[in-house]
């Protein structure tokens, strides 16, 4: 193995190493629900896989969900299972304010948004005492709990009750959006065009591609301001939480106000996705957001990466894509055609599961950025003006001894210039000038 | 008062069941402090694999349950030896993910397999009451069930305190270091721990659906699981014999609540089994027979 390219920071080849991503991100973004709206299909032996524009939007709307979810778990170290509780109370809340007060779609979020916030800091309140296991155990009991609420009697008129409820509007493109000629521009390219887009878009495509610019614009202001909070100094508090709470409480932090308003915060977002699922479906049912759901998320979470901000799209897309193709599957050899028929996806899931605990710990985000380290790596500029702080990567002089969750220590983040071999193990140190740090050689730290 | 006895006696009929999978429960919690969340999906494969043997081979019932508590505590100790040894045992977020990735791979099993028509379970216990009054019937299955489950507490007391492999049990499930000093080997230890658990889940799961008002189905399990963990929690989750007298209570209660306070729907017993949960953790999370657990700071 050669060895990998020096970046060094600051470069102009590296903000070209660090924009062009996102930008190909953004790309990839946009067109892909042009490309879906025609439900491609691919051919795996016997069965047919499709991507639909459907499942894409149902998934955009379950990455918010793993977001809140890894906010709570992957960062601040709180093991709830209950998230699916806060996306059934914002999925509800929006589909009964739609169909039976004929409010829009995004207007129900003023309601959501604070509710699932207070309702999810009273549910934080008492796992200030029920931590762990037991906090795991208390909210897996929400999360089971939620069907049986909204089957009750008494809520009947709003919730629909054991059959759902069919939300009656439609979310229709609006005229001055330009998808039609997004679609047609995108057909128009030159061999690739009319492969991928066929004959550009129309009718029903278009109001589903608005729903999905709509979801994928939340999803992008709720990944932001997540991504903020994180960055910020509540977030290296809540970070700091996960990695030693008497630590965190005795440099200041108030830990029971951060834990509360964290939780708070994570169930936000699932009321946000329970919204986003709404209006991605247009359909609420009582065992959708239960306690399979639950798990679900915890999935989403391991194999997108726990802490990390970004596992969380591969996350959304994994639990919706997997149990959809599961169930296209028509035919595996040695294997009895009834079992197919059967609960296919979540047996991959659960498989998922176990078989990324086991071998890739960090989730996919953390395995690309170790192929990732492989061929790149950037590097702190060597000439630093004298006596300013350096960054030095300290990896081996914890013996990795900071990075117990698999996430790395709260400096370390999803920053990839403090994480120079890009695995998320390696805790890096912001430390003394280099001057001071030779005349501490040897002594024990 | 007949209604009253009517309530009692399915209180302590639902009691008694949720009290053997509670047992479970505490089994693996006393052995490695870890609350097994596919317990009561084993307990659902179990009560599975003796309705096969049962119905589908012809075997006797009581041959059939212990046939399936020999093959479920098999499975259980590949399981332990594959997919918990190899973590820490002092990290909980990998095991809590692993059982809960157990939790989805056996209930889709099941399902795969199986299929979601309900089925009736065979007898286990004679029909019929063994007294009434008027609309209070002491059912058969009532007795018969706290019978079982009070001979299997009885029996798990004597494994535990006299035999050796108890003692071993006990040393590793109160020191994991200390108990590596002398001479105990943890692993086959805490495998021990895990058969025995899912031997007795499956027990409890075949006492479950041998209610002739209950069926079968790869579904049963998810209620339950939180009634058990609920007595598992209040009963303290260290101890045998509080989750009897957890299980028991919780039975009582929501057959009680249910029935006395009558704008509280069927469907939200759950809630209360939750409810409990919250305020036992939050008044006295050591259970009402639990040892206090010591923290060092």
């Amino acid at each position: 193995m050669s060895e990998p390219r020096r970046i060094t920071e600051g470069t102009s080849a590296h903000k070209v190493y660090r924009y062009v991503p996102w930008a190909i991100f953004a790309l990839v973004a946009i067109t892909a629900p042009f490309w879906a709206a025609h439900t491609p299909a691919f051919s795996v032996g016997e069965s047919t896989l499709t991507f639909s524009l459907g499942n894409l939007n149902h998934a955009v709307a379950y990455m918010v969900g793993v977001l809140g979810l890894g906010i709570l778990v992957g960062y601040n170290g709180q093991i709830s299972l209950g998230n699916s509780f806060f996306m059934g109370v914002g999925g509800y809340i929006t589909a009964s304010l739609v169909t039976d007060n004929g409010w829009s779609f995004l207007s129900t979020l003023i309601v959501v948004l604070p509710v699932c916030f207070v309702v999810g800091m009273l549910v934080g309140l008492p796992a200030l005492r029920i931590k762990g296991l037991y906090l795991a155990l208390t909210t897996l009991g929400l999360a089971a709990v939620f069907p049986s609420i909204v089957r009750m009697e008494q809520l009947r008129d709003r919730t629909g009750g054991a059959n759902g409820k069919r939300i009656t509007s439609d979310l229709d493109a609006p005229d001055w959006a330009p998808i039609e000629e997004i679609g047609d521009v995108l057909s128009s390219i030159p061999v690739l065009g009319e492969w991928a887009y066929g004959e550009g878009v129309s009718g029903r495509e278009v109001d589903g591609i608005w729903v999905y610019l709509l979801l994928a614009l939340l999803a992008g202001a709720a990944f932001w301001v997540a991504r903020n909070l994180i960055y910020s100094r509540p977030g290296r508090s809540i970070i700091a939480i996960r990695d030693n709470e008497t630590g965190a409480a005795v440099n200041g932090v108030n830990v029971p106000m951060t834990k509360t308003l964290t939780f708070g915060f994570s169930a936000m977002l699932g009321g946000l996705s329970g919204t986003m699922y709404a209006m991605a479906i247009g359909f609420v049912a009582p065992d959708v957001f239960g306690i399979n759901l639950a798990i679900f998320l915890i999935v989403g979470l391991v194999v997108g990466g726990v802490g990390t901000l970004s596992g969380a799209v591969i996350g959304g897309l994994v639990i919706v894509f997997v149990p959809v193709w599961a169930s296209q599957i028509e035919s595996v050899p040695g294997v009895p055609e009834r079992f197919l028929r059967g609960p296919t996806g979540t047996f991959f899931l659960g498989v998922l599961l176990i078989v990324l605990t086991f071998f890739l710990p960090g989730g996919i985000v953390y395995g690309l950025r170790k192929i990732r380290a492989r061929f790149v790596q950037v590097v702190p500029p060597q000439e630093v003006a004298g006596g300013e702080e350096v960054l030095v990567s300290a990896g081996d002089a914890t013996g990795g001894l900071m990075s117990r969750h698999g996430g790395g220590s709260a400096l370390d983040l999803d920053d990839d210039v403090v994480d120079p071999d890009g695995t998320g193990d390696g805790t890096t140190h912001r430390v003394v000038p280099a001057s001071a740090q030779q005349t501490n050689q040897g002594e024990p730290t | 008062m007949e209604l009253f006895l009517a309530r009692l006696f399915d209180g302590l009929s639902s009691g008694g069941t949720y009290a053997v999978i509670a047992v479970a429960l505490v089994l693996i919690y006393k052995a490695t402090t870890l609350i097994n969340f596919a317990q009561g999906e084993l307990a659902m494969l179990g009560s599975f694999i003796a309705y096969i043997l049962a119905v589908e081979q012809g075997m006797p019932i009581y041959l059939a349950i212990v046939l399936a508590m020999v093959l479920s505590a098999v499975l259980a100790a590949g399981i332990e030896r594959v997919l918990i040894r190899p973590f820490d045992p002092a990290d909980h977020l990998p095991l809590v993910i692993i059982t809960l990735g157990l939790f989805l791979v056996i209930n889709a099993v099941a399902g795969m397999i199986w299929g979601f028509d309900p089925r009736s379970f065979p007898r286990m216990f004679p029909e019929g009451d063994v007294w009434t009054m008027g609309i209070a019937r002491l059912r058969w299955y009532t007795v018969g069930t706290l019978a079982t489950v009070l001979v299997l507490l009885v029996l798990l007391t004597l494994l535990l305190k006299k035999t050796k492999v108890g003692l071993a049990f006990r040393a590793v499930s109160s020191n994991l270091e200390s108990s590596g000093l002398v001479g105990v080997r943890a692993g086959p230890t805490l495998q021990f721990g895990w058969m025995l658990a899912t031997a007795v889940g499956t027990l409890a799961g075949a006492l479950f659906v041998a209610d002739p008002f209950r069926q079968l189905d790869p579904t049963w399990a998810q209620r339950v699981l939180i009634f058990a963990a609920a007595a598992a929690v209040l009963g303290g989750l260290d101890s045998l014999w509080g989750a009897l007298v957890g299980g028991i209570i919780l039975g009582l209660v929501e057959s009680m609540v249910v029935g006395y306070v009558t704008w509280i729907p069927n469907q939200m017993s759950l809630a209360a089994a939750v409810v409990a949960i919250i305020i036992v953790l939050l008044i006295r999370p050591n259970g009402l027979f639990g040892s206090k657990a010591v923290e060092r700071v």
